[in-house]
């Protein structure tokens, strides 16, 4: 008994599992809906949550952000640090990093002619955000900034509606400047920004950071470094040498300043390993009973198989092959409608009708359904290994038949 | 029937391990509904009650455009008067008037944009959980009292403790200057981090007085005895109030529309996972139903040489499919419950849950409690789609004749 | 040892519920080789029954039974089935075949799990098929062949792997008295032929007159046991 059965042992799995065509259709249609559901649903998620992600980042956040030490719980003026010095250029130069920044950042007061309210006011270098966050390219009426002394302000859509202003009209910016006094300038709106998300709109400001630092006296301080790397998941090694060149400074990965993130990103992932042993588990019930009536269809057959010689070894794993087989075409046929449906839904699935409700969760009303190779081997190979094992009982007790009563049950 | 009900019963049991095969998948899918939408629609009903009753109660007058524009030059004129007559109107005390503005609030150490906001001190505890909530020092006293409450959060970036003093910095209504210098009576911890942040509560006497408000104010918050009633409630504010007024009466849906929105996303997208499984479920015992047909070929053959019609044999396996269902069911429901009232008593929560609910503004712990929707929604829907998935097998019946039933194996 | 089969004082009881069976007490065999015998008698009589001992299909409640010098009461499973693979062969009176197998392929099948390599198998097989007279309907299912042919077949099956002894259980039952004529002739002829002993379980009139030795069994004893041609 060797490898030469191999291929007789094949033979008759693949022939016996399509002895009852209906049947097998049935079980067939069970696990391909199964693994097609597993699959399109992780992916969805998967692109729901990699898209959080990536607004995050793309939101002023970055990969690596660099603050003086204190700045975190305390985002004011007093915890401002020097640009980056020579040792920090080194690491910020490397052809690891895609593009950094820094920017002045503080709390602030806009005023229109109208109104007034709270915002983070953000001076940045306009060349060096591009490709960095998200201001780059969210301009939508008048110009984005063209340098860092210019005197222009951007302003998000919604703010300047609440605010009742427009392009070109004045507004007065008002904060604490490094001596501890109000320090306020008139800037005229040059450009207005849409965001994806409304509260990007209403918080942020953005000036030159010349003139930021100007009109709070900090002279060459910034407020921030930010940075994005070429890698997402390569982040340590860049962390590290960064945090060697920056002594003193608070040197952290967008999963620290961001732990929500990093959280719901973990619970996706419980969930959708939940929902995966589920949808088995459903599955199963399924496979084990048509696999046990196909046994006990064939007892008379086993019977015969064991007056010929055959050993139980043999029987157990004729059936254990049936179930392979059985999986292993539900799972082609599930994961190729899978695909085709994340193709169909590669222009993006629109959720709009939710789109207050994924705001308030934090999300666009847009969802691109990501496949990524980890969830679908994951959903696969679950499948196949505890199918396999789930078929054990059903090969256990046709190899358990006593031949008498095998061949002479009606 | 009764012959039929019996016999029926008594197929099922013909082969004791195929039958608890697929018992075990219907209670299966029956359990975890059970506990899923009763975990879905108590945190639901957690999550508003918690949110609604922190800071925006069911429902708030406010003047029309406000919602989207919240210009401290858009008012309720005489709001005190307003006020109490919605509380005649309604029976309730839990309605509160309220003045919000926008101003810098500076300590010796930092200045931060903050939103201030005039409450009416004997009722604001009723209509917000708030007042009871400051942790150290004291909530306001009196209308007209020179003091402030604000958030923990807050107090430790301005460096302020109980005690010390506050300046206030901003536009009144009129368009002038409004500033004001107040002690910190009391900081509280309202568990939500924005509230914590960003706000700063005076007497809406002192409020209208340095913002130059006159008798105006904003809102007007009501707070109703139960969630259920908030629509009843909100159009009978909206009959009460003047007519020709330009004020609205917005039920919390409107205030909060990503609160309800989120949740019938998580509604639909829970029904998407739940459809799945139940298709999964009947494609796997549509096995079970279609085999035992065809194994009594034979059987049924007889049957109708005997006389029998094939609409009562129909009758008898659909009979079978259901019976097979119904104890499914009752199984999966019973254990469903078990499971729902353990995580009644010690609560459901889960690692991290914690974190997220104080970002969301959500409770951390939530109470499992069935409702006849969620103990018989997820059953039914099964029933449902079982059953249908049976008329397949049993209208197959339709079509045997004896002759060939009974020459087939 | 000239013996193929040797029984001694082999019993056999079944116990359905309550009600304990004597199918066998006491019966004394013994089958030298080359021999043709026909077990006959009602049904109840124990005949199936010692067939099914002798192929250690079934265990013994007390006695022993020697096949080809081992002792097959004393087996284990797997040492059963090794038996059966290398010395045995069985015609059933119906469900002989694999029903996914064409005829070809059923013959080969035991071939195949003795290990023997496809060019040789495929040889044996159309030999034998040929001998039989079925060498053109080799390639069909049993579904699709008459029960004359698929008794043939299982014949054929049971001749090619070589083995010492060939148990038949009513071969005869389900066919008509010239399938059933022609079927004890192929028999007779691979007997002879081959020189493998064969014990066929009947009650057919047909099938004990082309028997060489006759062993009447009644209430699971054997009443007479006597040489006919």
């Amino acid at each position: 008994m060797s490898a030469l059965n191999l291929s007789l042992l094949y033979t008759l799995a693949w022939r016996n599992v399509w002895r009852n065509r209906r049947r097998t259709l049935v079980i067939l249609l069970a696990i391909a809906f199964g693994i097609w559901s597993m699959v399109t649903l992780a992916a969805i998620m998967r692109g729901m949550i990699e898209q959080q992600v990536d607004n995050t980042i793309n939101n002023l956040t970055g990969h690596i952000q660099v603050h003086a030490v204190g700045y975190r719980d305390d985002p004011s003026i007093d915890n401002s640090m020097l640009s980056p010095g020579p040792s920090m250029l080194k690491v910020l130069r490397s052809e690891d990093v895609r593009a950094w920044a820094t920017r002045v950042r503080v709390p602030a007061v806009v005023a229109s002619e109208r109104e007034s309210t709270g915002v983070t006011l953000v001076g940045i270098d306009p060349k060096a955000e591009q490709g960095l966050s998200f201001i780059a390219k969210a301009v939508t009426e008048g110009r984005y900034l063209q340098s860092p002394g210019d005197q222009g302000l951007l302003l998000g859509r919604k703010l300047a509606e609440r605010l009742e202003t427009s392009l070109g009209k004045r507004v007065v910016l008002m904060s604490q400047d490094i001596d501890n006094e109000i320090a306020d300038r008139g800037f005229r709106v040059t450009g207005i920004f849409d965001a994806k998300m409304e509260a990007t709109e209403t918080g942020f400001v953005f000036v030159g950071r010349t003139l930021a630092q100007e009109m709070l006296k900090l002279g060459a301080r910034v407020s921030e470094l930010a940075l994005v790397v070429e890698d997402r998941q390569d982040l340590d090694a860049i962390l590290e040498r960064l945090a060697n060149a920056a002594q003193g400074l608070d040197v952290q990965p967008w999963t620290k300043l961001e732990p929500l993130l990093v959280l719901t990103v973990k619970m996706y992932d419980a969930t959708m390993l939940i929902w995966f042993v589920v949808v088995f588990l459903a599955m199963c019930f399924g496979l084990v009973n048509t696999l046990l009536m196909a046994v006990f269809e064939r007892t008379r057959e086993i019977g015969l198989f064991q007056a010929l010689g055959m050993r139980p070894r043999f029987i157990l794993s004729q059936v254990m092959l049936e179930s392979l087989t059985l999986l292993l075409t539900g799972l082609v046929i599930g994961n190729v409608l899978a695909w085709a449906t994340i193709a169909y839904l590669g222009d993006g699935l629109n959720l709009s009708a939710f789109a207050k409700g994924l705001e308030w969760a934090g999300m666009s009303s847009v969802i691109y359904p990501l496949a990524a190779a980890s969830d679908v081997v994951m959903a696969n190979l679950l499948v196949i290994v505890l199918g396999i094992i789930a078929s054990l009982y059903p090969a256990w007790r046709a190899a358990r038949y006593v031949p008498v009563e095998a061949i002479t049950r009606t | 029937m009764g012959i039929t009900l019996r016999l029926a019963w008594r197929n099922i049991w013909r082969h004791p391990r195929r039958t608890l095969l697929t018992l075990s998948a219907i209670a299966f899918a029956a359990a975890i509904l059970v506990f899923m939408v009763t975990l879905q629609l108590s945190s639901y009903d957690a999550m508003i009650d918690y949110t609604l009753r922190v800071h925006h109660g069911h429902l708030q007058v406010q003047p029309e455009g406000y919602l989207h524009k919240p210009q401290i030059r858009n008012t309720i004129p005489d709001a005190r008067a307003l006020g109490s007559h919605v509380r005649q109107l309604t029976g309730l005390s839990a309605v509160s008037v309220r003045a919000m503005g926008f101003a810098l609030a500076s300590s010796r150490a930092r200045s931060y944009g903050i939103q201030v906001i005039g409450v009416e001190t004997e009722y604001e505890g009723k209509v917000s959980t708030i007042p009871g909530l400051v942790k150290k020092g004291r909530f306001l006293s009196s209308d007209d009292a020179q003091e402030a409450v604000m958030g923990h959060v807050l107090a430790r970036n301005l460096k302020l403790n109980v005690g010390e003093e506050l300046t206030l910095l901003g536009t009144g209504r009129d368009g002038s200057v409004a500033a004001t210098v107040v002690p910190v009576v009391g900081i509280f911890e309202s568990g939500s981090a924005q509230l914590d942040r960003h706000l700063v509560q005076l007497p809406l006497g002192t409020f209208q007085d340095v913002f130059s408000m006159g008798d105006h104010a904003h809102a007007i918050v009501v707070l109703g005895d139960s969630l259920e009633e908030v629509e009843e409630l909100t159009d009978a504010v909206r009959f009460g109030l003047p007519a020709g007024s330009p004020l609205v009466a917005l039920s919390w849906e409107a205030l909060i529309p990503g609160l309800k929105q989120a949740i019938q996303m998580d509604w639909a997208s829970g029904w998407f996972l739940y459809l799945s499984l139940i298709i999964i479920v009947t494609f796997s015992i549509l096995n079970t139903f279609l085999m035992s047909v065809l194994e009594r070929t034979r059987e049924f053959g007889i049957m109708l040489a005997l006389g029998a019609r094939p609409g009562r044999i129909g009758l008898l396996v659909m009979l079978e499919s259901i019976w097979l269902t119904l104890l499914g069911l009752a199984v999966g429901v019973v254990i469903g419950t078990v499971v729902v009232f353990y995580f009644h008593i010690h609560g459901f929560s889960y690692p991290g849950m914690e974190e997220l609910a104080a970002y969301y503004n959500l409770p951390a712990v939530i109470k499992l409690a069935l409702s006849p929707l969620s103990l018989t929604l997820g059953p039914t829907v099964i029933l449902l789609v079982t059953c249908a998935a049976a008329l397949y097998p049993a209208l197959r019946i339709r079509l045997l004749k004896p002759v060939d039933a009974m020459r087939g194996v | 040892m000239g013996h193929t089969v040797i029984c001694r004082r082999l019993s056999k009881t079944y116990h359905q519920d309550a009600i304990a069976v004597r199918a066998l007490s006491e019966v004394d065999l013994d089958v030298p080789k080359g021999d043709f015998v026909c077990l006959s008698g009602p049904s109840g009589s124990g005949k199936t029954t010692l067939l099914n001992l002798i192929g250690g299909l079934d265990a013994p409640t007390s006695g022993e039974i020697t096949v080809d010098g081992q002792r097959v009461d004393l087996m284990t499973q797997a040492q059963l089935a090794t038996m059966r693979l290398k010395h045995l062969g069985f015609v059933f009176q119906a469900y002989n075949l694999i029903p996914v197998l064409t005829g070809q392929e059923n013959v080969e099948f035991v071939m195949q799990l003795q290990g023997i390599g496809r060019k040789e198998r495929r040889a044996r097989a159309q030999a034998i098929l040929k001998e039989v007279g079925l060498e053109r309907l080799e390639n069909r299912r049993p579904a699709k062949l008459s029960g004359g042919q698929q008794q043939r077949v299982a014949v054929a099956r049971a001749i090619v792997s070589g083995p010492s002894l060939v148990l038949a259980d009513e071969p005869t039952a389900n066919l008509d008295s010239e399938n059933g004529e022609m079927l004890l002739e192929l028999m007779g002829r691979m007997n002879q032929e081959h020189g493998v002993t064969f014990i066929i379980a009947t009650h057919e009139q047909l099938v004990m007159d082309h028997a060489r030795r006759l062993i009447h069994l009644h209430d699971g004893r054997i009443v007479s046991d006597e040489l006919q041609r």
